[in-house]
């Protein structure tokens, strides 16, 4: 399955977008942590789980889903919020904890909820597989269309929600799709030392549904994997495991100093940036010159300026908030 | 006259991993499990050092996988190991929590008491530096609820060592609950109070036995880790105001010291207690049943708490700092009582 | 005779200014060589500054205070 021209645009553009949104809350999340670097000073306080590097799995997967699709994410979630259209002011205004954000500041960056295109995010490892198996059912049930996608790390692939999700989705034949963006590390474990397999795709197998493995973080490739599992699930053939080779430019949460990772490994990553990469592709096939380019970078960066400028300004909720709510 | 050489101080961070690598050195069973706690010496520092000096056979770094690990701890310690086992942030139970209460607190219990589980469970807690609902909570009154493990929560490097090598040699199930702005990470903003004079020789503190922490008379701040530092700062802008008020620190919730509790109530006449976890069903709760149903007469005001709002802890940073406890609140608490009485 | 206690050039990569996080001993302490002094934190990543020799401790910059490479933060009398 092959991209058409407007949809590799719109991954393009979307990575550029996500990426442009890393770059600045990285930026804007270390104000007020320097020299001191406490995690509750600045204007984002707490954790920050970036997902540079990562962005051609958002968008090779959300390219095939529409505002009925259910994604469930993790706490490493906006390239895949971007991607599935969670509303970007409201997005950013929640990870400034604001009034205005998707949860007028009650989750923060590890817990977006836009019901209006189903998009959730958990912090817990895992967590988020069941939610999507029981989306997939309940549109079974009430004979409505649309596929659930559950994304996840291959840190989760470990976790026994992973292997009961997988399972119950099978015997039961629902329309889902499991993604794993395997960015090779577990905080400071690295994935060979804690999976007994040498990849999690062949793990499909003892859940008896396909197992798909997508090399190098390649746009393209991704999409087409992508495709066919989303076109499965929505014919009623079931579950799909994907799994996709990625990396993450930056540390597993901001101000990890990475003492983990072999030398030379981080440096090796950035010669091989996705979205330089894909831009290059998209050259070459002339969908984009030099000023078209500039231009969609322009209007991606303004666009997020926009949604950070709108955070900025916004109030936050009042402190007794806090007890607003817990139930409806 | 020579100068005595100082005792220095640790963290609490410190002060585990070294009751740790201390036993470790004496008993070849004891060995530790989790995720980070490798090379990376645990997220929040509880395990540094120690893979250097054991190795991976001893110090292994685990899969996300806490039921398969805190399970195996189980078994390993019912077949004579003494292992320890982190689970990074208490929030994380939830994945794994069969374990913990249906099979490590209770099959000393099943089997009559022939079969021993002498593992620890070491677990972060604790928030106020925005890390929402799923990474700050303090669940102390989850776990001291539920029969067969004993729990402890130090509030000071002193007591962290002592209480970890009692926690070990311990041939129950110790919870050893350790909060994230007691650890001395520096990243987290650290309670200055909680760095203290640690022994370099090992020690215990006694599992089960409260401390006053600062005598008083006219009333009892009772509270765990954080809480006793916030009760702390409390009493000095009571003192200021003419009032002596005594802080109690539980450091065990299991078995719970209601003695002491009890005797300090008896003395002062005013309780206060102070539980970062959930108003509702918890620590708080007990703490106030065990003075009142032993003896109601010796107070003099009802009693009160400064507890954590019945509410998932939200992110934004206004909400939570709302919401948490904190001297001004103990103050405040104080003031009311006595307008009360 | 006096030591210097002071931030080692070669403690962490860059000119990032780091914070002292920690005092293990206070001042006027008598510390032996070898003992672990006070902790430095650069951005996330906590470093150690060890007794060089055996002394008396006189702490010049204090906890919380930022500091850089090369920077005294104590003395040791001997």
């Amino acid at each position: 399955m092959k991209p058409t021209a407007e949809q590799r645009l719109w991954m393009y553009r979307n990575m550029v977008l996500s990426r442009y949104l890393e770059t600045r809350i990285e930026s804007i999340y270390m104000e007020g942590k320097t020299p001191v670097f406490n995690m509750a000073s600045g204007p984002i306080p707490g954790e920050m789980h970036l997902s540079n590097g990562q962005e051609p799995c958002a968008v090779g997967v959300c390219a095939h889903l529409t505002a009925e699709d259910v994604v469930t994410a993790t706490h490493r979630p906006h390239h895949i919020a971007v991607a599935k259209g969670v509303e970007l002011d409201a997005m950013v205004a929640e990870i400034f904890g604001k009034a205005t954000g998707l949860s007028g500041g009650h989750g923060g960056h590890m817990h977006l909820f836009d019901a209006r295109v189903n998009f959730a995010c958990s912090g817990i490892v895992g967590q988020g597989l069941g939610p999507a198996v029981g989306a997939a059912l309940s549109r079974k049930l009430q004979g409505k269309s649309g596929v659930a996608v559950a994304f996840m790390g291959e840190g989760a692939a470990n976790q026994g929600a992973f292997h009961e999700s997988l399972n119950l989705a099978a015997v039961w034949k629902l329309p889902v799709v499991f993604v794993i963006e395997d960015n090779g590390w577990g905080i400071s474990v690295a994935k060979q030392a804690c999976t007994a397999v040498p990849n999690n795709h062949l793990r499909a197998a003892a859940y008896g549904m396909p197992g798909v493995h997508v090399p190098d973080n390649d746009v393209d490739g991704i999409f087409a994997a992508a495709g066919e599992a989303i076109a499965n699930a929505r014919k009623g053939l079931g579950p799909t495991l994907l799994e996709i080779e990625t990396f993450r430019l930056a540390g597993h949460f901001m101000g990890d100093a990475e003492d983990y990772r072999p030398a030379g490994e981080k440096e090796g990553l950035q010669q091989r940036d996705p979205i330089p990469r894909y831009r290059r592709q998209l050259l070459d096939a002339g969908l984009l010159d030099e000023n078209s380019d500039a231009a969609l970078v322009n209007e991606a960066q303004a666009r997020v300026e926009t949604a950070i400028r709108f955070a900025q300004k916004s109030e936050f909720l009042s402190p007794e908030a806090a007890l607003d709510a817990v139930f409806v | 006259m020579t100068t005595k050489k100082a005792t220095r101080k640790l963290t609490i961070a410190r002060a585990m991993a070294e009751a740790i690598a201390q036993e470790m050195r004496i008993d070849p069973r004891v060995f530790v499990m989790g995720e980070d706690i490798g090379p990376l010496g645990g997220v929040f520092g509880t395990t540094r050092g120690l893979i250097t000096e054991f190795g991976t056979e001893r110090v292994r770094d685990t899969p996300i996988s806490e039921t398969a690990f805190i399970g195996a701890a189980v078994g390993a310690a019912s077949d004579g190991m003494r292992p320890i086992v982190e689970l990074m942030f208490v929030d994380f139970f939830g994945v794994c929590m069969d374990a913990i209460y249906n099979l490590m607190a209770k099959n000393t219990y099943f089997s009559g008491g022939k079969v021993r589980v002498p593992m620890v469970l070491m677990t972060s807690t604790g928030g106020g530096y925005s890390d929402a609902g799923q990474h700050s909570q303090c669940l102390y009154g989850t776990f001291a609820h539920l029969p067969g493990m004993k729990v402890v929560v130090p509030s000071n490097a002193y007591d962290a060592k002592g209480l970890m090598t009692a926690a070990i040699r311990d041939d129950n199930p110790v919870v050893y609950m350790y909060h994230k702005s007691l650890q001395g990470m520096g990243w987290l903003g650290t309670e200055k109070g909680a760095t203290v004079a640690v022994p370099e020789e090992s020690y215990t503190v006694e599992i089960g036995k409260a401390a006053v922490v600062r005598k008083g008379n006219d009333v009892s701040l009772v509270s765990l880790g954080a809480g006793v530092h916030h009760c702390l700062r409390a009493a000095e802008v009571l003192q200021k105001e003419g009032f002596s008020a005594e802080v109690l620190d539980l450091r065990s919730l299991v078995p719970l010291d209601r003695e002491a509790v009890r005797a300090s109530v008896g003395r002062t006449g005013r309780l206060i207690v102070v539980d970062e976890d959930y108003h509702s069903y918890g620590v708080s709760g007990e703490i106030i049943a065990t003075v009142v149903e032993h003896n109601h007469t010796c107070l003099k005001a009802a009693p009160k708490r400064v507890a954590y709002p019945d509410i998932p802890i939200p992110f934004a940073r206004p909400m939570e700092q709302w919401a948490l406890p904190s001297a001004d609140k103990i103050v405040d608490a104080f003031r009311q009582m006595m307008l009360n009485q | 005779m006096q030591i210097a206690i002071v931030i080692p050039a070669d403690l962490w990569e860059d000119d990032s200014e780091a914070v002292i996080t920690a005092w293990l001993f206070n001042n006027g302490d008598e510390v032996d060589k070898g003992d672990l002094l006070a902790e430095v934190m650069v951005e996330k990543a906590q470093y150690e500054i060890v007794a060089p020799s055996a002394g008396i401790l006189t702490i010049i910059k204090h906890e919380d205070e930022v500091v850089i490479k090369g920077a005294i933060i104590a003395t040791l009398d001997a």
